[in-house]
């Protein structure tokens, strides 16, 4: 074997940092599929159990009086998303703790430590979408059948924006955890506080119209009126300024987060 | 690969101008944000020190360099630097060529994936191709003495092994600069021996070389020049044989 030096062809910045991002983020789901015998059910078992749940005490306890029928549907459309953002913003927390070795060895551009967070839970997500579609189809056998409106185009929108948003809160909470502990701690009880404030159980129309100003500010509002448009046009119309205050939340959010990012990264590889 | 060669052989490979780096004495004392996002130019507090302070120095392609000192000095830390995975707080550090950093080499490694997917996660992460991995991995595998356990998941592996394939991987990186951080010494003495032909061939192939060991025999087997670390500063820089004087002079065996 010869060890002379042998030309390697240089990649750009770019296509490095893209096979590096997806290098981890299949990683990540290979690991999580590959040590569990039920893989991709447990992606989609989450949610359902959860819809399970809230369909129960809210159309068989309770009668309903929030959102909009088939209720399964309703919940989903905005719970599924939810179950991204919630999923990469708790890993987020983690994410330079648990891979401080890998971390210390390689210079790869650190916000893909961030970055496979958000992809690989993304990718979960758009998996779980069928589940929808099994919901929609069944629903065609009930007096409320759901329709497919020409708003699903407002799809892609949706997760870009999602995207950012996420991307962008991470940006802010992985840093700081490693610095206040106390963080990881504070970021679960706001999620969970944050999981009501945002509507999911609930639309937007079902909010006091004194709420209506705070929630538009609340970017998931926006972005979860967007995904249920797909079936319920309702949440939409008369929404649009949610969704614009969403819209410009997500991205202001995301640059605050890569400025905190940047400032911090040199702390954060210190200290880990 | 062709410009960089050639920017490498024109200037030096390594250039640190004034380097310095501090870090925090006590993991518990109090952050605050203020500290947190002040740029590189706010005031040591008293709760920390510099582990390496007004350190200059330049290395020219093909060199293989010895850093010595005492424990705590600033020898890891520097190879850090030099590795990009850290940053410094003063001056500067350049690097222009690629770096195969054998330092935490068994960091990258997953514990649930086979050996098989590891080999591929890491490579690639070091910039390498899938086509590339394919070409070396027979390779690989064989100088690892590990081929019958491609398919084994990374946690069965007894630790000997684990720096065996990790050191494999990254020594086949092809990467002008090569940085060894006294890794070596957890497998046996075959082995041992078998890494330490693979850095002479590495050597003699044109490569350039940052050895951290306390191992007198090693290092004047290998390096040529010599960096002696002391408080945070460099003490001497020389050939290998007068920075060992030095350092025996001063801290006598």
């Amino acid at each position: 074997m010869s060890a002379a030096l042998e030309a390697r062809p240089n990649k750009s910045a770019m296509a490095r940092y893209r096979h590096s991002l997806w290098l981890l983020t299949t990683r990540d789901l290979k690991v999580r599929y590959s040590t569990s015998a039920l893989g991709y059910f447990w992606s989609i078992l989450d949610p359902l159990v959860m819809a399970a749940i809230y369909w129960f005490v809210f159309t068989q306890v309770f009668s309903r009086g929030v959102g909009h029928q088939p209720y399964i549907v309703f919940l989903l459309t905005a719970l599924l998303p939810w179950m991204w953002f919630n999923g990469s913003i708790s890993d987020a927390t983690r994410a330079f703790l648990r891979e401080a070795k890998l971390i210390r060895s390689t210079k790869i551009p650190r916000t893909i430590w961030v970055g496979r967070i958000v992809l690989s839970k993304g990718i979960e997500f758009i998996v779980s979408l069928p589940v929808i579609a099994v919901f929609v189809v069944l629903s065609q056998f009930t007096d409320t059948p759901a329709v497919v409106r020409p708003e699903i185009l407002l799809l892609p929108a949706a997760i870009v924006l999602q995207a950012i948003l996420t991307l962008g809160i991470g940006f802010i909470v992985a840093p700081l955890v490693v610095f206040f502990r106390d963080m990881e701690r504070a970021v679960k009880l706001t999620l969970r506080f944050l999981f009501y404030a945002s509507p999911i159980i609930y639309s937007l129309t079902n909010l006091p119209p004194g709420l209506h100003l705070i929630s538009a500010f609340n970017p998931l509002s926006g972005i979860f009126a967007l995904y249920r448009s797909a079936f319920f046009p309702q949440e939409l119309t008369g929404h649009w300024l949610d969704v614009i205050v969403s819209a410009i939340m997500c991205f202001a959010i995301f640059a605050a987060g890569l400025l905190v990012f940047r400032r911090t990264i040199r702390a954060v590889l210190k200290e880990i | 690969m062709a410009e960089t060669t050639t920017a490498a052989r024109s200037g030096p490979v390594i250039e640190v101008a004034d380097g310095g780096i501090r870090f925090r004495r006590n993991r518990l004392s109090r952050r605050n944000f203020k500290d947190l996002f002040a740029g590189k130019t706010r005031r040591t507090r008293s709760s920390e020190f510099w582990a390496l302070r007004h350190v200059s120095f330049s290395v020219a392609e093909g060199e293989a360099i010895g850093v010595v000192g005492r424990n705590g000095q600033g020898k890891s830390t520097l190879l850090k630097l030099v590795a990009e995975v850290i940053f410094p707080d003063e001056g500067s550090v350049r690097v222009n060529a690629g770096v195969a950093p054998l330092i935490e080499i068994t960091g990258g490694f997953v514990d649930d994936l086979t050996v098989r997917d590891n080999v591929y996660l890491t490579a690639g992460l070091h910039g390498m191709k899938r086509q590339e991995i394919d070409a070396r991995f027979d390779e690989i595998i064989e100088f690892a003495e590990i081929g019958d356990f491609l398919d084994t998941p990374y946690k069965h592996l007894s630790s000997g092994m684990r720096v065996r394939i990790a050191f494999a991987v990254i020594s086949r990186l092809e990467e002008p600069i090569l940085l060894v951080d006294e890794v070596l010494a957890v497998g046996d003495k075959a082995f041992r021996e078998k890494c330490y032909r693979r850095i002479e061939e590495l050597l003699a192939g044109g490569r350039t070389m940052f050895f951290v060991s306390h191992n007198e025999k090693d290092l004047k087997r290998f390096c040529t020049r010599g960096l002696y670390l002391d408080k945070g500063a460099l003490v001497l820089d020389s050939s290998i044989e007068e920075v060992l004087a030095r350092y025996n002079a001063d801290y006598g065996v």
